[in-house]
């Protein structure tokens, strides 16, 4: 296929394209700028939701404001580290959307073999979307220098999914 | 040298930590040590750094040579030091922990000293690290409490996070190491020696864990990953660790076993000294000079380990 040729082909397939995402797109699913999980575009709809599932699955432990336990830094009596705050004062900003992904979905002993956590895994617990909409959730109160800093984290992490 | 015999050479020089603090700012004193055996025995050597050139040992006093350990010359300090981090992007700044408790600072290679220890608490300062990328970002383990920062170059501290959990207990750090390898969190990692054996956590804080191959994020999915090849020994203190700023996957590291090297950030280690070693320290631009004390003894090697030679404070 010739440059040209092509050049425009594709131009008419990225035109239905986005004539198609445009005729599908409520307001409510319309990407949110600057806010991706996993490259995936976030909607108001995911945000929603994730803040749902967030009040009903991880709220009890981290806090309703994302402000984890008290004294977080201290090891409880149990030896395990109580929950962390998931906002910019923790350290959850610190990690890709894969290791988030992956240490929601099969708790930090994914992460670090062995590990003993007071966090569950949430597979059979919550779906993948799911947890993809809580993180979601998670990521988008973040200020701003904490997002650029995490998406820089995700774009380095070569470890794909 | 003993506590006793500097003051009674400089007796206002060694105050107390109170006094210090009033004062703000240290003083220092400098004292020639045309008797060699003066720099000290080796054996009650608790710390060593490189600072450049400049060869660091603090024992009961810091005693300092510019000439691979052939003279010494012994600095005053604000108390006894425990512990001792430098930054070869910073020439002459050196971090010192008190056994009285607190940081001391230099920035001219230990001639003075300044305090700057607001939220830290008391406690044994044992050891320290500066961050390997950047030199106001400072690590201290306060003995029986955690872990600390301070991101001021040592103005303020902060919890960073508690002492590491191993075999059932937190275990104190004993040495501590800015390990310029990436965690894929942003950062690197600062090891810990301690009692029960060699830990890490990333700069984030986020949690302690073993060493293991590849990065944080390879470790995502090391479900099956191998365990390390050759660790260090199960259960054996590690008194002193070291990475060297001029190829940080180069570790050295002090047990009572001797001295083991990790070429590889610390997953399989050898043994390149039979002898109980106390102390360790990596030259900032060359990996395969090390200072330690082995047996009681202050040795030099220019090979990694291979061989040793005796200082004058040997």
């Amino acid at each position: 296929m010739r440059p040209i040729a092509g050049m425009f082909l594709a131009g008419i397939a990225t035109a239905v394209i986005g004539s198609f995402v445009l005729a599908q797109a409520s307001p409510d699913e319309t990407a949110i700028e600057g806010l991706t999980f996993l490259g995936e575009p976030v909607s108001e709809d995911d945000l929603i939701a994730g803040k749902q599932i967030y009040a009903e699955s991880c709220a009890s432990c981290h806090g309703e404001n994302l402000e984890g336990q008290p004294d977080w830094r201290r090891r409880l009596d149990n030896g395990r580290m109580p929950a962390p705050p998931h906002d910019e004062t923790g350290h959850t900003w610190h990690h890709s959307d894969r290791n988030l992904f992956i240490v929601t979905k099969g708790g930090v002993q994914a992460v670090v073999p062995g590990y003993e956590s007071d966090m569950p895994a949430f597979e059979g617990i919550l779906t993948d979307d799911e947890i993809a909409e809580v993180l979601a959730y998670i990521k988008s109160t973040w200020p701003e220098r904490q997002r650029e800093f995490q998406a820089e984290v995700s774009a380095n992490d070569r470890g794909g999914l | 040298m003993g506590e006793s015999k500097l003051r009674s050479v400089y007796p206002t020089l060694l105050p107390t930590r109170r006094a210090f603090l009033s004062s703000a700012l240290g003083v220092s004193a400098y004292v020639l040590l045309p008797d060699l055996a003066r720099a000290g025995s080796g054996g009650g050597i608790r710390a060593l750094a490189f600072d450049g050139d400049v060869l660091l040992a603090a024992e009961a006093t810091l005693n300092v040579s510019e000439d691979n350990g052939g003279t010494w010359a012994e600095r005053t300090t604000p108390g006894k030091v425990l512990a001792m981090a430098t930054n070869p992007d910073r020439p002459g700044l050196v971090a010192a922990g008190l056994e009285k408790g607190g940081v001391a600072l230099s920035a001219d290679g230990s001639a003075t000293w300044r305090i700057g220890n607001a939220g830290l608490p008391d406690g044994e300062v044992n050891a320290l690290a500066i961050a390997s990328r950047n030199p106001d970002l400072i690590y201290a383990a306060v003995r029986g409490d955690g872990l600390y920062k301070s991101e001021d170059a040592g103005e303020t501290w902060t919890l960073a996070m508690d002492r590491p959990w191993l075999k059932e207990a937190e275990r104190d750090p004993l040495t501590l190491a800015s390990v310029d390898l990436e965690t894929g969190m942003g950062g690197i990692w600062i090891y810990a020696g301690t009692e029960m054996g060699l830990t890490r956590v990333p700069d984030c804080f986020c949690r302690w864990q073993d060493v293991q191959p590849g990065n944080a994020m390879d470790a995502l999915v090391s479900g099956d990953a191998p365990p390390p090849e050759n660790p260090l020994p199960d259960g054996e203190p590690v008194q002193s660790l070291a990475s060297s700023p001029s190829a940080p996957e180069r570790l050295y590291a002090a047990l009572p076993s001797g001295i083991w090297t990790s070429a590889d950030g610390g997953v399989v280690w050898t043994q390149v000294a039979l002898s109980a070693a106390t102390a360790i320290a990596v030259h900032p631009r060359d990996e395969t000079y090390i200072a330690a004390v082995i047996g009681g003894t202050l040795k030099l090697s220019r090979d990694g380990g291979k061989s040793w030679t005796a200082t004058a404070a040997g």
